[in-house]
């Protein structure tokens, strides 16, 4: 550069995103231990962010599906207070008088935004009701399909997760090898076969004609195979396919390979740095899968007679049980929430790079 | 130990890629191949190591002392990967697994890492601690600089004892100071005898590293012989030309325009600070541009100038400090050219098209986009191309159309040849200097080559971030 | 504006005119069904006319299908099934990809009170599950046909915001328009050559899996008898209605689960090779 030419002006810019800018000379000085301290406390703070987001979705989960079930109470054919004045005293009770009565105490003849403003605040209350069919309190009479539900979805997910981890994982191995082309006539085939026709044909097969297994009910082992292989089938398909091309993907990055230029063994290599980093993307699925695993445990459940929470739901609608509709609903809805936060935390904890977007549940 | 390499030919569907006849590495001396990309150069390398792409055949013998290896053959040099063969990957900062600490890293390719995972991280640690890393063995790759990720993966590939070592593009993305710092390091690895094949476009490093150099063209190797020979008095044509596209070597070019004292103040910054989430990024700046300005923003990566351009351009609103901008500049005389000039037109519609509509809003006079056209040497076949089917050159030259058709006072350059190769770089830095010559139209550019600031630009500002040293905050 | 799924959604190629062999076998498959779903309800066109001396009546020439076991025509049956299907299936994915759609470039576009409070509506509608939402819908439904319309369309308005939202932030906040803006193009020249050509193939991708969604929804809703009110025929309840007997009459149990699974393969080979989830 021709020295007069041009006028150097110096900027001394802060220490910006500083540390990692400084290269050569002395090198990183300072212990460890004070690297550590701004990372957790960020940690800390993306914690209680995940919390609060999840926390502000179940409130507003479960006030939309509260305001949906108050629209079917104003939607029901007949005067409500009749209804619960039948719920309360038994059909022999009810009389103009007694549903006279309901109306003035529940305040049925007031607007029906104040109507609903009640509603919520019983909810708030966690006064979830009677079942309008059995009478009994809504709170207990969910607390068996709660857990009737919990063992199946858990049962179908770990098998699902397991098979489908490990297919995936071996035809990423060979992409466009034999095994990768079955997994995706299992996957189309999935797709293309709902819950419930699934959920048939292994009845026909394994229960009507084997009888290997039985069909419908709870409470021996061998009842729970039937429903969560059906989930299972269609979850761990999907399943599959995500860690094919998750595996897939890893495995052309570049610190696969360099990885492998180390001198790592190829076992080493798939255990050490591609299943670890599949696992990201896998456990964020998870969260999409329990939307699927929801709706599926509603069929599956109604199909086998299974008696949780998709079958109380079914229950309900069918029989206008709105107390028993809206506790159903709203358990499902908050599952899904649970498992995500479940989903999110984990990414934190396996994540060590900070999070720029949000992970789709 | 040495390495000979003999008939190398790497074909693709039957087309050469490489077609070498013979290349030797002697210990203590290194080998460097220069060229621009598509020369074959990088695939040369991976020939050698024995990682080339699947699709690809290659044939041709590797002697490695006195065992010979049949290129064709793949996995027959994977035993000696680490322990005698070891790769220097490119973009070191992808090169690492994002979730694992880079001690363990380091730690996994030591010598019976298996049976004594203790002893393995010992030495990890020794060795980071050589390289000036000391505390950073519990670090997270993505809280590394771009210089220090490089001298992680110089650690990682080196533990396992390889003799042989092979860098591809190693100095890709390294500002200044870690280049040095690079260097040095190959080096050394030189000096304790070893064996060492550089790939590179960077004639600087080639430079450094002395030894000897081979220029690599379509495939073949054009010219070769020692280092300062080459690089000094190259006897091939193709070797003068890349080494004349160098922007410390470039002639310099009468300005036509005079001198900028007199013209008006098209935009001033006073006192302008910016940061983000917290991190003061620059702070206090202030300058002033005026018509028919060469400016230059220089400063290492990460420093700061994109985001300083974003402001001054008023894209980006300063945390303090104000911006104003003279009023000629409205309705489009102010005009910004990108870095990766593909992603700054819409991607799926033809160049054309979008073209159209700011011919349809503005109304230039006719024929003007034709004029520059021909100025530029782009055909009217490109129009009908969307911007992933134009090579990055000729995209970057319809950008600069794009933005001339405006008439603008002033041009916003930000790195607009950092994707390029020297020779492409010239030669679009020729267009743009043609053109905001002829129009008396103001230029800041930023970059982070001082070579090419100094030789575009009549003033420079430099950012230079304050040196620190907190492992960990990012 | 920064926020949500900032990595791009892969690009899915349809040209028009250029498809793969599978695809055009579902296109042909899909092309017969709706065939029968137009001309069917023409050619047979009572499907609760019973005749219980004709119970359980085998395939024919008069009837192809046979008869149920109230000795109605499983053929006129099928085909006012399919029509119903494909009619609710079209209606609802084309309501919620106008709506999640203009939402979603609304809420990146203008951002600040309208983005958040559409934000926190899908946030809200994400967690419920679609065969949820359309489950309380059938409650308000009691068998009409209307709220269950709303109700699927309710349920999958969400995705098309979602992705509408995430993609177009990232390319109104990107570079192109950035660009576009200092050149002094306006949102007429955005819309039109960024973020439309953008869209429009997500959005037809997501449109085909959504008509599968729908298909589907609609029939579980049947086969757990909370769906269409019985007399008018429906793909689910007539699968349920077939099983009992599904060993003497296995073609009133074949019927309609054939035509659903064509349905659903005929929409997953359109797509080409799998899509992801």
């Amino acid at each position: 550069m021709a020295a007069g030419r041009a006028e150097l002006v110096l900027v001394t810019s802060v220490p910006l995103r500083a540390a990692a800018r400084q290269v050569g000379s002395a090198g990183g000085a300072g212990p460890a231990g004070d690297g550590a301290r701004p990372g957790r406390l960020a940690r800390r703070a993306a914690i209680r962010r995940v919390l609060a987001q999840r926390c502000v979705q179940a409130v507003s989960v479960t006030v939309l599906v509260s305001t949906a079930c108050f629209a079917v109470v104003q939607t029901l054919p007949g005067d409500v207070a009749m209804r619960i004045a039948a719920g309360r005293y038994g059909y022999d009770g009810v009389t103009a008088a007694t549903a006279d009565a309901v109306r003035a105490e529940l305040g049925l003849d007031a607007p029906a935004w104040q109507q609903l403003l009640r509603w919520w605040a019983d909810l708030l209350r966690l006064d979830l009701g009677t079942s309008l069919v059995t009478g009994r309190d809504v709170g207990a009479e969910l607390a068996l399909p709660v857990a009737s539900s919990l063992q199946l979805a858990a049962v179908a997910l770990l098998l699902a997760v397991v098979v489908g981890g490990a297919v995936g994982t071996a035809a990423a191995r060979r992409p466009g090898g034999l095994l990768d082309r079955l997994t995706t006539v299992w996957v189309a085939g999935a797709r293309a076969l709902p819950p419930f026709l699934l959920g048939l044909l292994l009845i026909v097969v394994f229960s009507v004609h084997l009888g290997w297994l039985p069909a419908v009910g709870h409470g021996s082992a061998s009842s729970v195979v039937l429903p969560a292989a059906t989930l299972a089938v269609g979850l761990s398909g999907l399943f599959a396919r995500v860690t094919r091309d998750t595996v897939a993907q890893i495995g052309g990055s570049a610190f696969v390979a360099f990885a492998e230029t180390k001198g790592l063994r190829r076992r080493a290599v798939l255990v050490r740095h591609v299943l670890r980093n599949a696992g990201l993307t896998l456990v964020a699925y998870l969260g999409v899968q329990a939307v699927l695993l929801v709706e599926g445990v509603v069929v599956v459940e109604s199909l086998f007679a299974w008696p949780g929470l998709g079958h109380a739901l079914v229950h309900a609608i069918f029989w206008r049980d709105v107390p028993v509709l809206q506790a159903a609903a709203v358990a499902l809805a908050l599952l899904v929430v649970l498992v995500n936060t479940v989903v999110d935390l984990a990414g934190l904890a396996l994540d060590p790079r900070p999070r720029r977007r949000e992970v789709v549940p | 130990m040495s390495v000979h390499v003999e008939e190398l030919v790497v074909t693709s569907a039957g087309r050469p890629l490489v077609d070498v006849a013979d290349v030797g590495l002697p210990p203590g001396r290194a080998v460097t191949i220069v060229g621009e990309s598509g020369s074959g150069k990088s695939l040369l390398a991976h020939a050698v190591m024995g990682t080339l792409a699947p699709e690809l055949e290659a044939r041709g013998r590797l002697r490695l002392d006195d065992t010979g290896y049949d290129v064709a053959e793949r996995g027959n040099r994977r035993h000696l990967w680490g322990r005698r063969m070891a790769l220097l990957p490119q973009e070191p900062v992808l090169a690492l697994d994002p979730t694992m600490r880079v001690g363990e890293q380091v730690a996994e390719g030591a010598p019976g890492f298996r049976s004594d995972r203790r002893g393995g991280r010992r030495r990890a640690a020794e060795l980071l601690a050589a390289l000036g890393l000391g505390g950073w063995a519990r670090a997270h790759p993505h809280t590394l600089s771009g210089g220090m990720a490089q001298r992680v993966a110089f650690a990682a590939a080196t533990i396992g004892g390889a003799g042989v070592l092979i860098a591809d593009e190693p100095s890709k993305g390294l500002d200044d100071a870690a280049r040095d710092a690079l260097a040095a390091l190959l080096r050394r690895h030189l000096e304790g005898g070893g064996v060492l094949l550089t790939i590179t476009h960077d004639l600087d490093l080639a430079r450094r590293l002395g030894g000897d150099v081979l220029v690599m063209r379509d495939a073949g190797v054009v010219e070769r012989g020692p280092a300062e020979e080459v690089l000094d008095r190259p006897a091939h044509p193709y070797t003068r030309r890349l080494l004349a596209a160098e922007p410390g070597r470039w002639t310099a070019r009468p300005r036509s325009g005079g001198s900028p004292g007199g013209a008006p103040v098209l935009v001033s910054a006073d006192g302008v600070g910016k940061g983000f989430d917290g991190r003061s990024v620059f702070a206090d700046v202030s300058l002033t541009i005026r018509g028919g300005d060469r400016l230059a923003l220089t400063g290492p990566s990460g420093s700061g100038k994109t985001t300083l351009g974003g402001v001054l351009l008023r894209l980006l609103a300063p945390d303090s400090g104000s911006v104003r901008h003279a009023p000629e500049l409205a309705r489009g005389r102010l005009q910004k050219l990108y870095q990766d000039p593909a992603v700054a037109f819409p991607a799926r519609v033809p160049i054309g098209t979008g073209l159209r509509d700011l011919l349809h809003r503005h109304r230039p006079e006719p024929g003007r986009l034709e004029d520059l056209m021909t100025a530029m040497r782009l055909g009217e076949p490109l129009l009908r191309r969307r911007p992933g089917q134009v090579s990055g050159g000729e995209l970057q030259r319809l950008a600069i159309i794009r933005a001339m058709l405006l008439d603008p006072l002033l041009l916003f350059a930000d790195e607009p040849t950092s994707r390029l190769d020297l020779a492409t770089q010239q030669e679009t830095i020729g267009c743009l200097t043609d053109q905001v010559d002829r129009a008396g139209c103001g230029l800041v550019l930023v970059t982070h080559d001082r070579a090419l600031a100094r030789a575009v630009c009549d003033r420079e500002v430099s950012l230079t971030p304050e040196p620190a040293g907190v492992p960990g905050s990012r | 504006m920064s926020s949500a799924l900032a990595a791009s959604p892969p690009l899915p190629r349809m040209a028009v005119g250029r498809l793969s062999g599978t695809q055009r076998c579902a296109a042909a498959v899909l092309v017969l069904l709706v065939l029968f779903a137009v001309a069917g309800p023409w050619v047979w066109p009572d499907p609760v006319a019973q005749d219980l001396s004709r119970f359980l009546q085998p395939p024919g020439l008069a009837e192809p299908l046979g008869r149920d076991h109230l000795g109605r025509s499983v053929v006129s049956r099928l085909a006012h099934a399919t029509r119903l299907s494909l009619l609710m299936a079209l209606a609802c994915v084309a309501t919620a990809a106008l709506v999640g759609t203009l939402a979603g470039v609304l809420a990146a576009w203008r951002g600040g009170v309208v983005d958040t409070v559409l934000h926190g509506l899908s946030e809200a509608f994400v967690a419920l599950p679609a065969l949820l939402v359309v489950l309380v819908a059938s409650a308000i439904a009691d068998g009409g046909l209307w709220p269950l319309y709303a109700g699927l369309a309710l349920a999958q308005w969400v995705e098309y915001f979602r992705v509408v939202r995430a993609r177009s932030a990232v390319l109104l906040g990107g570079p192109a328009v950035e660009a576009a803006g200092l050149l002094g193009l306006g949102p007429v020249h955005v819309l039109r050559r960024h973020l439309w050509p953008d869209l429009a193939p997500l959005l037809t991708t997501m449109a085909t899996f959504g008509l599968g969604t729908s298909v589907l929804a609609l029939s579980t809703l049947g086969f757990v008898s909370v769906g269409v009110a019985p007399p008018t025929p429906e793909l689910g309840q007539m699968v349920t209605e077939a099983f009992p007997f599904y060993d003497e009459a296995p073609w009133m149990s074949l019927a309609p689960v054939l035509v659903l699974v064509a349905v659903l393969l005929g929409l997953l080979g359109l797509r080409g090779r799998e899509g992801g989830s």
